[in-house]
């Protein structure tokens, strides 16, 4: 299989008034599997559609393995794509459906009705053939639509929130098992989605855009670790990452986040931004929970929720409230004291919303 | 208890609609449509003893009406005219409007509102403004008494609607499908050739029904550009038949079946795919 590396340079586009991407840079590796997170209407699909050649772009240019093939219609791009609607031809039957783009590539009749074979095995839907589309049920379809892409080997897959319209079950096995067919078969993947979960648990590389700029592109561990900026911060993680507005004083040497009604030590290393305006995030999970009142900061839990594996406390510190992911072998109570401290490794400092 | 009351009334006025809206169809198309056909099948003797008998008795089935206007009065002819003139105009509006309509839904280009706009506005123009202007146009072109101008004339009156009619339901298609054609390896004729049109079988037939009655009943135009009697559409041919000096009822009677009947019969064919939509099953449904 030929598995070509993406670039976008400078792309932008605007649908009348409205400034859907502007000058989005975007480098994939060959055998990637990379997606594109972001907030609906952020422009993602519109990207995808201009990877594809379906939507043109106003500016930049789409390469790849380094040659810009913006001058080629969508079918000389060798590119698949998946789409969100699933998009079957519902005149024709699953081995049809999926043996279409070979069949338009002139592949011969032998080769295709062994490829589609070969496909359906691999998705489990060889009992499916000669259905038609509106004979299969919502996930069925899913799996026709991702094997009409598998089945060309393209140099190129594009999946458009392939998963989000199965249950909350169904798109947690395609997930894993779309994870295991991309180790096999190593293709270079855009995958675009809005859920954080899908995007941290596929991805070999996020791109998160916002308003049509790419925030910040990398690992989903680095994104996840050290968000280039506040919307990144706020966008990954469940719960919430808490952010507070407030600003860097410096007393007794020290450095301390001075928040509404409560302050915290930053370490040593910010003295340098004394009397900054700043943003301090810090996530559930960083937060470590003292039950007997000692050192640290003051608390009081205002609510508990239960989800099963995990019990947030979401609590109140002077004029703030905060959410915390407490161990279950120490249950808090609505109106309980406690205490917590925080790292000041797990804090993040965002400065007019870049990271600090 | 009132509200069922003022359900009890509609649906009493709603009955009543009915059966009014029945009897003024027997009246105003059922009971013509039967005495033509009685009438075609009587002998001219039996016509003129009895004109006022509605009944037809089996026993005494009288063809010879049309055997006498189908090759004495080259009614054979005519009936290919007709075939010839309407299935042309047919395919041709099918096809410029398939293209047409395509054009104007899924393609962008420079004056696309405008040119959606003025396919309806020509259709606004009725037959009989154009006719006059028309008739000189294609004496001065030498094009007059042709049965491909007639063709030509048809297409300009039943394209606005095509295309209309045909624009309508491209745009209610799935976009994503024919984005997944395009990213398969179709080019746009292709996606055209291969998914839009199997897709638009049922509207493709209500547009090809509509055309074919337009063209096939069409008689102002015919009557106008048609000149030799061995170039006349049906339509022309029955009131040719009519006018005549020696007119029998029965054999008007058995032309006019001549004309109506295709056309039922094609509606009767056509009308179960024309309703059913066809994109059941692409989308996540």
């Amino acid at each position: 299989m030929i598995v070509a590396s993406l670039t976008l340079k400078n792309i932008s586009k605007r649908f009348g008034k409205v400034s859907v991407l502007r000058g989005v840079d975007i480098h994939v590796e060959d055998g990637t599997f990379c997606v594109l997170l972001g907030p609906s209407g952020c422009g993602k699909s519109t990207l995808l559609n201009i990877i594809a050649g379906l939507t043109p772009q106003d500016t930049g240019n789409v390469l790849l393995d380094g040659e810009p093939v913006d001058h080629l219609a969508p079918r000389e791009r060798d590119v698949a794509m998946v789409f969100q609607s699933y998009a079957l031809y519902p005149h024709m039957t699953v081995a049809r459906n999926l043996g279409f783009g070979l069949r338009m590539r002139g592949v011969d009749r032998e080769e295709i009705a062994h490829k589609v074979r070969d496909v359906a095995r691999l998705l489990g839907i060889e009992e499916l053939l000669e259905r038609k589309p509106r004979e299969l049920s919502g996930g069925q379809r899913q799996r026709v639509a991702m094997g009409r892409a598998l089945v060309r080997r393209p140099r190129l897959f594009l999946l458009d929130e392939p998963l989000s319209n199965l249950d909350a079950r169904l798109r947690a096995n395609v997930r894993l098992e779309l994870k295991q067919i991309h180790q096999q078969l190593r293709g270079t993947v855009v995958y675009v989605t809005h859920d954080q979960v899908e995007a941290m648990t596929l991805g070999d590389q996020i791109v998160v855009l916002h308003e049509g700029n790419v925030r910040q592109q990398g690992t989903p561990e680095t994104i996840y670790a050290r968000p280039a900026d506040r919307f990144v911060a706020a966008f990954l993680g469940t719960p919430e990452m808490n952010l507070y507005s407030g600003t860097i004083v410096i007393r007794e040497g020290r450095a301390l986040f001075e928040g509404k009604g409560f302050s915290l030590n930053l370490g040593d290393a910010l003295m340098a931004h004394a009397n900054e305006e700043i943003e301090m995030g810090v996530r559930p999970e960083d937060v470590r929970i003292h039950h007997a009142p000692g050192p640290g900061l003051q608390a009081e839990v205002e609510m508990v929720s239960n989800i099963g594996s995990e019990i947030y406390v979401h609590a109140r510190i002077g004029r703030e409230r905060i959410t915390v992911i407490a161990p279950k072998d120490a249950p808090l109570k609505a109106g309980q004291a406690f205490s917590l401290t925080i790292s000041p490794d797990a804090l993040h400092l965002f400065h007019k919303g870049r990271r600090l | 208890m009132r509200h069922r009351g003022r359900e009890g009334i509609e649906e009493v006025i709603i009955r009543i609609l009915r059966i009014a809206g029945i009897l003024f169809f027997f009246v105003v198309v059922a009971f013509p449509f039967y005495w033509m056909v009685v009438s075609s099948f009587k002998s001219l003797q039996e016509l003129l003893l009895n004109p006022d008998n509605l009944g037809l008795d089996i026993r005494k089935l009288d063809f010879s009406s049309y055997g006498e206007v189908l090759f004495e009065h080259g009614f054979l002819q005519y009936i290919f005219n007709s075939v010839y003139v309407a299935i042309l105009t047919v395919l041709l509006s099918l096809s410029l409007a398939t293209l047409g309509g395509y054009a104007v839904t899924r393609l962008y280009f420079r004056g696309q509102g405008l040119m959606s706009l003025s396919i309806l506005v020509i259709y606004m123009f009725p037959a009989i403004v154009l006719v006059i202007p028309l008739y000189v146009v294609f004496s001065w072109l030498g094009l007059r008494d042709s049965i491909h101008v007639l063709i030509l004339v048809y297409l300009a009156q039943t394209l606005p609607v095509a295309l209309y009619m045909l624009r309508s339901y491209f745009q209610n298609l799935p976009a994503e499908i024919e984005y997944a054609g395009l990213t398969d390896g179709c080019t746009r004729l292709g996606v055209i050739w291969r998914i839009v049109i199997p897709l638009s079988a049922p509207a493709l037939a209500s547009v090809a029904l509509y055309t074919f009655m337009i063209a096939w009943n069409e008689f102002l135009f015919a009557f106008m550009f048609l000149d030799s009697p061995e170039k006349f559409t049906l339509s022309r041919g029955v009131v040719q038949l009519a006018g005549s000096v020696h007119l029998s009822k029965q054999l008007v009677m058995a032309a006019s079946v001549l004309v109506t009947v295709p056309i039922v019969v094609l509606f009767l064919l056509f009308e179960r795919h024309l309703v059913r939509g066809l994109t059941a099953g692409a989308m996540k449904g």
